[in-house]
């Protein structure tokens, strides 16, 4: 796999026109893997090239660096960085929001199955150990 | 249970979702035959967290496997109807539209990577759940965007093989246009 991809240092964020706020080290490729299997599920080849890869790992990080700075902007008035923030900024984008708000609903509804889950879990062990006692 | 054995065998299971929430545009999408597909060695890495070596993340890993099937569970009580139409297009599928379709469905960016970036993003010294759901879902369409876009920059220079940077390039060039990458604003200088 090549690591001299077509995309900018691994530094700086893609074709960003101003400097950026945060200057962090990302490591290249952190996303390489899932991304071959996305690229592909959406159209590409079954191998997509590793320049393709890489410079769609950077558009993407670019994108949600962007996406997360504006929502920070937004939520700073607030003084916190919230999930509203973030689906205020996807309105106008359709099929983005709808899948947010039905993950993060399944997200929660999931959550309190968990949590029945667990309290009943935790009778039927109390209910064994006693037996076990006895 | 293999998950990826869990997600093929049981078509019901499957939630009727598509990025475009558009029946239409999705049997656009996978009913078009491709005619360059070799068998994707996806099994060997589906599934397991080969990125980062941690008792932490590979339970994670684990639980968000399972959490899928049980998402898909619950997708699959809220409209019938979208899933009868998603269940007789799946049924129609070649071997190879149905592997594309996994592959589809199945990838997602890593629960872990995504917090990290988060954090050094934002600086802050953690992040909510549902902001790494939504975010990594966004990111996700996105990448879809600049995929489907490409794939339609090939056909118009009647390209053809894996996608180049050249027609992700010209992809991202369009999606900037058509608004849907966030900029951040730059300061007016002058009036």
């Amino acid at each position: 796999m090549s690591n001299n991809a077509a995309g900018p240092s691994s530094k700086s964020k893609a074709g960003s026109s101003q400097p950026s706020e945060t200057t962090f080290k990302r490591k290249r490729g952190v996303f390489q893997k899932e991304l071959q299997h996305m690229m592909y599920g959406f159209g590409d080849d079954p191998n997509p090239l590793p320049e393709s890869v890489a410079l769609v790992e950077d558009i993407a990080v670019e994108y949600v660096t962007d996406l997360v700075h504006k929502a920070q902007d937004i939520g700073s008035k607030r003084g916190k960085l919230s999930v509203e923030d973030f689906l205020y900024l996807i309105r106008k984008d359709m099929p983005k929001l709808n899948r947010c708000t039905e993950l993060l609903s399944m997200n929660e509804e999931l959550k309190q199955a968990r949590k029945v889950f667990e309290s009943d879990e935790e009778k039927l062990r109390k209910v064994f150990e006693a037996d076990e006692e006895s | 249970m293999d998950p990826f054995e869990v997600a093929f065998e049981d078509v019901e299971d499957l939630s009727p979702d598509s990025p475009t929430d558009d029946p239409v545009h999705v049997e656009n999408q996978f009913l078009t035959p491709t005619n360059s597909l070799t068998s994707p060695a996806l099994a060997a890495s589906t599934g397991t967290n080969a990125s980062t070596g941690n008792n932490e993340d590979e339970d994670e890993e684990e639980e968000e496997d399972n959490v899928d099937v049980n998402i898909r569970n619950i997708a699959f009580r809220r409209d019938p109807n979208k899933l009868a139409k998603t269940r007789a297009m799946l049924s129609q599928f070649t071997e190879a539209q149905t592997e594309r379709y996994e592959s589809f469905r199945r990838s997602r960016f890593k629960k872990a990577d995504m917090k990290k970036l988060l954090l050094s993003i934002t600086g802050m010294k953690t992040i909510s759940e549902p902001m790494i759901v939504a975010v990594s879902a966004t990111a996700k369409m996105f990448v879809g965007d600049i995929v489907e876009t490409a794939r339609m920059v090939m056909s118009e220079r009647k390209d053809s093989g894996p996608i180049r940077p050249c027609h992700i390039r010209e992809a991202y060039r369009r999606l900037k246009l058509e608004g849907k990458v966030p900029r951040r604003s730059v300061p007016r200088l002058f009036q």
